[in-house]
């Protein structure tokens, strides 16, 4: 299915994708882990890719971040094609890379460096980026002072510094408890769609079904060997989303099916 | 003898004579690591004992070994014993520093495993520590194999005046191998023996560097406990990512807070005996293990003592007065060459941070240069530094009439030590994770920022480990350098000579057979190393483990 396709076939979606990859593929050596992958995330959205493991969903967001040259295909950033790496689209590791030998705050401004913005400048963004995520009284602290949900959030205010128009997460609450998790997923919702960020769309990668239901607008279905884009689910519930509304618990049933299903047919 | 059986059969013996050393060092090592582990006041000693050994290059030893074999032992026997113990000083303490750091790095639950198990001495020994220091002593042999072979010309051969006139034919000691017949060939004249010696030692290097490669690789392919992408195997060969994942293992092991070395791991290792009988017999086993490395660790550092002590004792108490009053200057030619040292390990930092950087991450390009700089460290430089001697000297000598000794021994010492950091700083930014690489990718953080906040601060603890190992074995060349008066007889009568420093007045004393003021330089040198050991290197390290482990930075639960 080409870009163009996707976006034809999405009703209520107008105009240019924001991000967009046309029959990407990406090879180690002469092996495909994932080939013909065509996917688009627009404004305002909150696209998530779930998969069975191994399937190469984190190596796909490396690419569409061009972490990794894809071996076919290409990414489009707001119609244009990507040639290299770019914080305009932010990526967030699944391993929370944060600096030891700075401060949170040190390791947010770390974003701004390639921006050249003047010092003073670019500690105030750096603090408002951390006041963002609820770090404003840590901004001094080391990571190694820091619970991993805390980390997490410098690394999350470090990608948002950089101003994206596109931020890619990878199973970014993997590592927290369920308490954690559920208050930076909710931050983090509000963060796509807060006039204050750039940020106008975002990817993201999980295991968790509900967490995928509660966020995303659209879910791509990663599976195969090579992976593929096997199926594509809109999420249309109202926000804000809660797991008492019926219609939650059967697009967790939906999901579950899709990947099951497709695990089998594979 | 033909040159043809000559040469090949020389460079035989002394490659032989090299691995049966480097093996009796692993050996030695896998002891010693096993005593640091199991006795903090053992580890406490050995580390600085080794750390100040390490530094003292092999001819500072000459006036021990000296007295302790080739005085004391008639003959042959003596000459090869010391030659033996000279080699053995230029590859031990590498080796056994890397299997130390193996052996305090074993991963705790394998530890847990081994303890659930009722593990003995010889078990464990077996199962856990030998194989996990593997991929450590195969990468570190190469290092000793290129310590040793830069010193075969001053091993195999040497002389100490009227000390060796008694004792060994014509005064010079020597022992068959390659580093002997290159000498005679250079002092004969006959540039065509050298220039074939040079040839079979290159063969001799390329062999052993591409083996020694191979076998590095599959030791981290098979003993690796986290080696990162897959391992795959085509057609026999064994690829991996270049990581080799033992230096994430590397340096920064703490228990409680305290930090290595000064570990309090070795209280960790308390074995629970479940079973009585079975507990007795590994009982005594562990035992007489421990008691016979005891004695023998005992017997050989007693012997040690008593030549060190002989010789002291030899030497007049009004000569030891004249030493004294010594000190001041002798100090000033150690400071000289401390800026000589300091001046190589610039020198070498900068070519390692530059070049290593680049080949580190333009893989394809690495994977052909790294082998040939390998192949290139590992070919002796005082084998084939006459003829570049020779070819130089005329013009040199010209263009800078009272430089041109510095130059020679900065080329001398940078070529005897600049592998060291660079080898290192590219291990330590292939063990950067991918994530803080692609963080920096990603944000497009420009070469000086990134150098000076990611790549330098990740790679420090390798960098501090790889600049010791080239301050150390800058002495090496040093040593070689400030005193060569027969590099080449025939085209420059004095030769090479350093108007002064502390390596010109060890050999050039040692030359004439006065012992005596090069053993007082020697033991002036190790207290400075000492010194400097406990509060540069150490508190160096210490600050890189506090703060610069890049392992720290990833959060995966």
């Amino acid at each position: 299915m080409t870009t163009n396709a996707v976006i034809n076939a999405l009703p209520g979606q107008h105009g240019q994708a924001e991000l967009a990859c046309e029959d990407l593929g990406f090879a180690y050596g002469t092996k495909f882990i994932f080939k013909n992958v065509n996917l688009a995330v627009f404004n305002d959205e909150l696209v998530a890719i779930i998969g069975p493991t191994g399937t190469g969903k984190s190596t796909l967001l490396r690419t569409l971040a061009y972490l990794i040259p894809p071996t076919t295909g290409h990414v489009l950033l707001d119609g244009k094609q990507v040639t290299r790496p770019s914080s305009t689209i932010s990526l967030i590791h699944q391993s929370i890379a944060t600096f030891p030998w700075m401060t949170a705050l040190d390791n947010v401004k770390l974003a701004l460096i390639c921006k050249r913005t003047p010092h003073d400048e670019a500690v105030q963004i750096s603090k408002k980026m951390l006041e963002l995520v609820g770090l404003k009284a840590d901004e001094n602290d080391y990571p190694k002072e820091m619970s991993g949900g805390m980390r997490q959030r410098v690394a999350i205010a470090r990608a948002l510094a950089a101003s994206p128009a596109v931020l890619l997460m990878d199973e970014p609450f993997v590592h927290l408890d369920e308490l954690t998790a559920d208050g930076l997923r909710k931050e983090i919702y509000s963060l796509v769609f807060n006039p204050e960020t750039s940020l106008k769309s975002a990817i993201l990668v999980s295991h968790n079904l509900r967490e995928v239901v509660q966020l995303a607008d659209r879910v791509y279905v990663m599976n195969g060997s090579p992976a593929s884009i096997v199926d594509e689910i809109k999420i249309d519930l109202p926000r804000p989303r809660t797991e008492r509304d019926s219609r939650f618990l059967d697009y967790i049933d939906q999901l579950y099916d899709e990947l099951s299903l497709k695990t089998a047919r594979v | 003898m033909d040159l043809d059986i000559l040469i090949p059969l020389a460079t035989l013996a002394t490659i032989g004579r090299i691995f049966a050393l480097i093996a009796l060092s692993i050996i030695t090592g896998w002891l010693l690591a096993y005593a640091s582990i199991k006795s903090r006041r053992f580890e406490n000693a050995y580390i600085p004992l080794t750390n100040v050994l390490e530094s003292i290059p092999v001819i500072g030893f000459l006036p021990l070994v000296l007295v302790a074999f080739v005085l004391a032992i008639p003959g042959a026997i003596g000459v090869e014993a010391a030659v033996d113990f000279l080699v053995f000083d230029a590859v031990a303490w590498n080796v056994w520093i890397g299997v130390y750091q193996a052996f305090k790095t074993v991963p705790e639950h394998l530890l847990e495993v081994s303890e659930n198990y009722n593990f003995g001495f010889l078990r464990r020994m077996r199962y856990l520590f030998i194989p996990h220091s593997i991929p450590r002593i195969t990468s570190n042999i190469f290092s000793s194999f290129a310590d040793a072979f830069f010193y075969i010309s001053v091993s195999e051969v040497f002389t100490a005046g009227a000390v060796t006139a008694n004792v060994c034919k014509g005064g010079v000691c020597s022992t068959f191998g390659i580093g002997t017949v290159i000498t005679r060939f250079v002092v004969e004249g006959n540039y065509t023996g050298v220039f074939y010696s040079l040839v079979s030692i290159a063969v001799a290097v390329i062999i052993v560097t591409l083996s020694l490669s191979w076998l590095s690789r599959w030791a981290v392919a098979k003993y690796g406990v986290d080696t990162p992408g897959v391992i795959k195997r085509h057609a026999g060969r064994w690829r991996g990512r270049i990581a080799y994942p033992w230096h994430k293992w590397r340096a920064h092991q703490t228990f409680r807070g305290q930090p290595f070395p000064f570990s309090r791991y070795a209280s960790r290792i308390r074995p629970h005996w479940h079973n009585h009988h079975i507990q007795s017999d590994r009982f005594n086993q562990a035992k007489i293990a421990k008691y016979a490395c005891i004695v023998l660790v005992a017997a050989i550092l007693a012997y040690l003592a008593y030549s060190s002590v002989k010789l002291i004792i030899s030497v007049p108490i009004a000569t030891w007065y004249g030493f004294l009053y010594q000190t001041p200057q002798l100090l000033e030619y150690v400071g000289a060459d401390y800026i000589r040292v300091s001046v190589i390990t610039l020198a070498s930092l900068g070519l390692a941070i530059f070049a290593g950087y680049f080949l580190a991450t333009h893989h394809r390009i690495g994977d052909v240069i790294l082998p040939a700089i390998q192949a290139f460290a590992a070919f002796p430089a005082p084998t084939y530094f006459p003829l570049l001697f020779i070819a130089t000297i005329p013009f040199l000598e010209r263009l800078l009439p009272f430089f041109y000794t510095e130059v020679y021994i900065f080329l001398l010492g940078f070529l005897s030590c600049f592998y060291y950091v660079f080898f290192d700083f590219w291990i330590g930014v292939q063990a950067i994770p991918s994530e803080f690489l692609d963080v920096v990718r990603n944000h497009e953080i420009p070469f000086w920022a990134r150098m000076r906040r990611v790549i330098l601060p990740a790679s420090l603890p390798y960098l501090i480990t790889g600049l010791s190992s080239t301050i150390n074995s800058a002495w090496a060349g040093m040593a070689i350098g400030e005193f060569w008066p027969d590099i080449a007889p025939k085209v420059s009568p004095n030769g090479l000579q350093a108007p002064f420093g502390m390596m010109y007045y060890i050999t050039s004393n040692m030359a004439k057979g006065a012992i005596g003021p090069a053993a007082y330089v020697s033991l002036l040198f190790a207290v400075v190393v000492a010194i400097y050991g406990i509060f540069f290197t150490r508190n160096l390290m210490d600050l890189a483990r506090r703060k610069y482990v890049v392992e720290e930075g990833i959060f995966a639960a």
